[in-house]
């Protein structure tokens, strides 16, 4: 997991597979990294995941819930095909922005 | 080509991604289409996860079994614990529903084994395990394509 902040607004570019085992470790990470900092925006990129199940979308709405209780916002983008589905199933479309640039860069 | 297996490992959570991994391999032969693969690989980590963090409560102990057959196209997958059992397994199957939202749980496990697979049946008895059986069909011609 790579990241990068600028101004007030933290990018984790997300990588490899996100499951139950994973997911535990990425959202210590991302805690990690938005505690003792004014952070506003998150920018979930999950261009090079290859593979994410229900595990991976608990993780989403917890960062969710991190950033909304701060008042700031949380984006996703580079969503694969299946992911996006995976998205609109469990109705994260509806509580979080899904930038339409796609930048996919190894996957499909 | 018809075929058959069975596996049987620890139900720790490093196992999720072995599961996938086998039953990607397994249905290879087939020829299935990118977004099939990707569903029935999702369908068993649900199953399994459901088995590490629920049947055996993450503590690490016990055996989950994978039982998967191939025969004509037709793909059934057991994922078989010996774990608490799901007391009341409609509960259990509604959309949402968790025992652990403080986990960040989502209760999508059994939804999306339903919407990724043709068929999803669960056995289980209290305090002596649970059987999560699926079934779909590989050919190209009726897959959902994304």
């Amino acid at each position: 997991m790579r990241f990068e902040i600028a101004s007030d607004c933290l990018t984790v570019f997300l990588d490899g597979e996100i499951d139950h085992h994973s997911a535990q470790g990425l959202r210590t990470q991302i805690e990690n990294l938005l505690s003792n900092r004014q952070l506003q925006t998150l920018i979930l990129d999950f261009a090079d995941v290859e593979f994410m199940d229900s595990s991976g979308v608990g993780m989403i709405i917890g960062r969710y819930k991190t950033m909304a209780a701060r008042g700031g916002i949380l984006l996703a983008r580079g969503l694969s095909p299946a992911m996006n589905k995976l998205f609109h199933m469990a109705g994260l479309h509806r509580i979080i922005s899904i930038t339409p640039k796609c930048i996919r860069r190894n996957h499909e | 080509m018809n075929n058959k297996m069975e596996v049987r490992f620890p139900a720790i959570p490093e196992n999720e991604a072995f599961s996938r991994m086998i039953i990607s391999a397994f249905i290879m032969p087939s020829n299935p289409t990118l977004s099939l693969i990707s569903e029935v690989r999702t369908a068993i980590s649900e199953a399994v996860t459901n088995a590490i963090v629920h049947a055996y409560g993450e503590s690490g102990a016990g055996e989950i079994v994978i039982r998967a057959a191939l025969v004509d196209q037709r793909l059934t997958i057991e994922v078989e614990d010996h774990g608490c059992g799901i007391e009341d397994i409609e509960l259990a199957m509604r959309p949402f529903f968790t025992t652990q939202p403080e986990k960040e749980r989502t209760g999508m496990g059994f939804s999306l084994m339903q919407s990724f697979m043709d068929g999803v049946h669960v056995r289980s008895k209290a305090g002596e395990g649970t059987v999560i059986a699926m079934n779909k069909m590989l050919c190209s011609s009726c897959d959902d394509i994304l």
